[in-house]
């Protein structure tokens, strides 16, 4: 598809911040040469080698695997977390779907529970900090036990299994117009809940982990529904609805 | 036991737990409220243009005395209840992202009744009061209702106002029926889209019904 004269040119708005007591802005960069092949955060790369060898200090961004499955990258583009694709993280983004002449916006998540470390970068400990409420099972710790040791049905091992696919990237909360992570937490109780092994934990996790939502300064659901639209792994907002009820039979039978 | 329920519910899960509920007997209210309201209105079966099915259903509910203070008492409660809610989620919302986004753009699952639920709430909790000094607190309509009520809806400004305010409970419900549905933790993709259409229609009827009454008083009766 590209030209043989050159590739795209971009005008990159970027949210800069030098750190997390700065008031940050947006700044624009141009860019020259874009490869439609490359993908979103290679022409990140390609700015920053501009930027580094004019003497200037690169754009902080977060990535890791860069093959959608670590859910390190977290960039909200033109408004959208993770750009316009459906069910694609930024890494796995490609600057074929913009255009030539286009200008881009780039901006970090925005939540107050998610605070701007560095230009694009967030901290999104508060996740961690949920799991580690209630994010695990308990397992024996003797000899590896056998497989298929605990029949688990099948619908019940695929719902497991789709909220499993969370990568727990913040996508959910930068997407909510209230900054709620209830389709985070959500995916994290239902993948374990719906196992046998998660049977135990059940209602200690949904109560716990819903307590440390709130501690951490997320907002409320009220039902938009952009969470889900914007999972870029298709975690229905049906799991909302899930740990409601989970949440609700867990706080009748406490005691 | 009850401390740690009390917690619970107290929880933004809990909460909105009590807040779909709530909406959920409020939208039961409504239509008792519609259904009493239409005996205004010439309906065959109904009501009747000189309000006699009204002023007999007055009486019927007045008839249980100290029982209407109670369901009166029970009614507050629940409008408290959920108007304190929803205040309380929406100024805790707007804190949640003190700097928001230079650019927004949304995916288009949030819809006109989503994303106005505060400001139809707030109209809808002063048109309440408006509408309690108009009719529950004036002497006037105890004395001879449907009477009262015609004279009301007779002045257009009263009848576009409560004509307008129809619609507002009608984009209201537009979300709130639905979004009830998945607060109380009810979703099924088999029954989901069938909530979602129920929802809105639900809310048609009742803004259609609403409006109705002013629109007869304004235009058709006398
Ligand atoms: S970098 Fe791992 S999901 Fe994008």
């Amino acid at each position: 598809m590209s030209d043989e004269s050159s590739g795209m040119h971009l005008t990159l708005e970027i949210w800069r911040q030098d750190d997390a007591d700065d008031r940050g802005r947006m700044e624009t960069y141009h860019l020259d040469d874009v490869s439609p092949d490359m993908s979103f955060l290679e022409m990140l790369d390609v700015l920053n080698e501009q930027l580094i060898s004019g003497g200037r200090e690169p754009v902080a961004f977060d990535h890791d695997c860069r093959e959608g499955i670590c859910g390190a990258c977290s960039l909200v583009i033109d408004g959208k977390a993770h750009g316009a694709d459906a069910e694609t993280t930024v890494c796995q983004l490609h600057m074929r779907r913009f255009k030539d002449g286009d200008t881009i916006h780039v901006e970090p998540w925005r939540a107050n529970a998610f605070p701007v470390v560095r230009d694009l970068v967030v901290d999104r400990s508060a996740f961690d900090r949920i799991i580690a409420r209630g994010g695990y099972v308990s397992v024996g710790t003797g000899s590896a036990p056998d497989a298929n040791a605990i029949p688990v049905p099948k619908d019940r091992a695929e719902s497991s299994f789709e909220a499993a696919a969370c990568i727990g990237c913040g996508a959910c909360v930068a997407a909510c117009p209230n900054a709620s992570a209830m389709l985070f937490v959500a995916a994290k109780i239902a993948h374990l809940s719906h196992l046998p092994q998660g049977a135990p934990e059940r209602d200690r996790r949904v109560l716990a982990m819903v307590d440390q939502m709130d501690r951490e300064g997320f907002g409320n659901c009220t039902n938009h529904f952009e969470c889900g639209a914007a999972c870029p792994k298709g975690i229905e907002v049906e799991t909302i609805a899930r740990m409601n009820r989970e949440f609700l039979s867990a706080a009748l039978r406490e005691r | 036991m009850l401390r740690s329920l009390g917690n619970a519910l107290a929880s933004s899960v809990g909460r909105k737990l009590v807040l779909g509920a709530t909406g959920f007997l409020l939208v039961g209210f409504l239509l008792e409220h519609l259904h009493g309201n239409l005996k205004l209105t010439p309906i065959p079966g109904l009501g009747d243009a000189e309000g006699e099915k009204f002023d007999t259903y007055v009486e019927f509910l007045k008839s249980f005395g100290a029982g209407l203070y109670l369901a009166e008492i029970g009614l507050l409660l629940l409008f408290v209840a959920h108007i304190v809610i929803a205040l309380k989620l929406a100024m805790e919302n707007r804190e949640a992202r003190k700097q928001g986004y230079v650019v927004r753009s949304d995916r288009g699952a949030k819809t006109v009744g989503s994303a106005s639920m505060h400001v139809t709430g707030a109209l809808l909790l002063l048109y309440l009061i408006k509408h309690l000094l108009d009719f529950r607190f004036d002497a006037g309509f105890h004395e001879s209702p449907a009477a009262f009520v015609a004279e009301t809806l007779s002045q257009p400004v009263q009848a576009l106002i409560y004509i307008a305010v129809s619609v507002v409970i009608g984009i209201h419900l537009s979300h709130g029926f639905r979004s009830a549905f998945q607060s109380v933790g009810f979703s099924h993709p088999r029954w989901n889209p069938l909530l979602v259409v129920t929802g809105r229609a639900l809310a048609a009827v009742i803004a259609l019904g609403f409006a109705w009454i002013p629109i007869y008083f304004l235009f058709f009766h006398g």
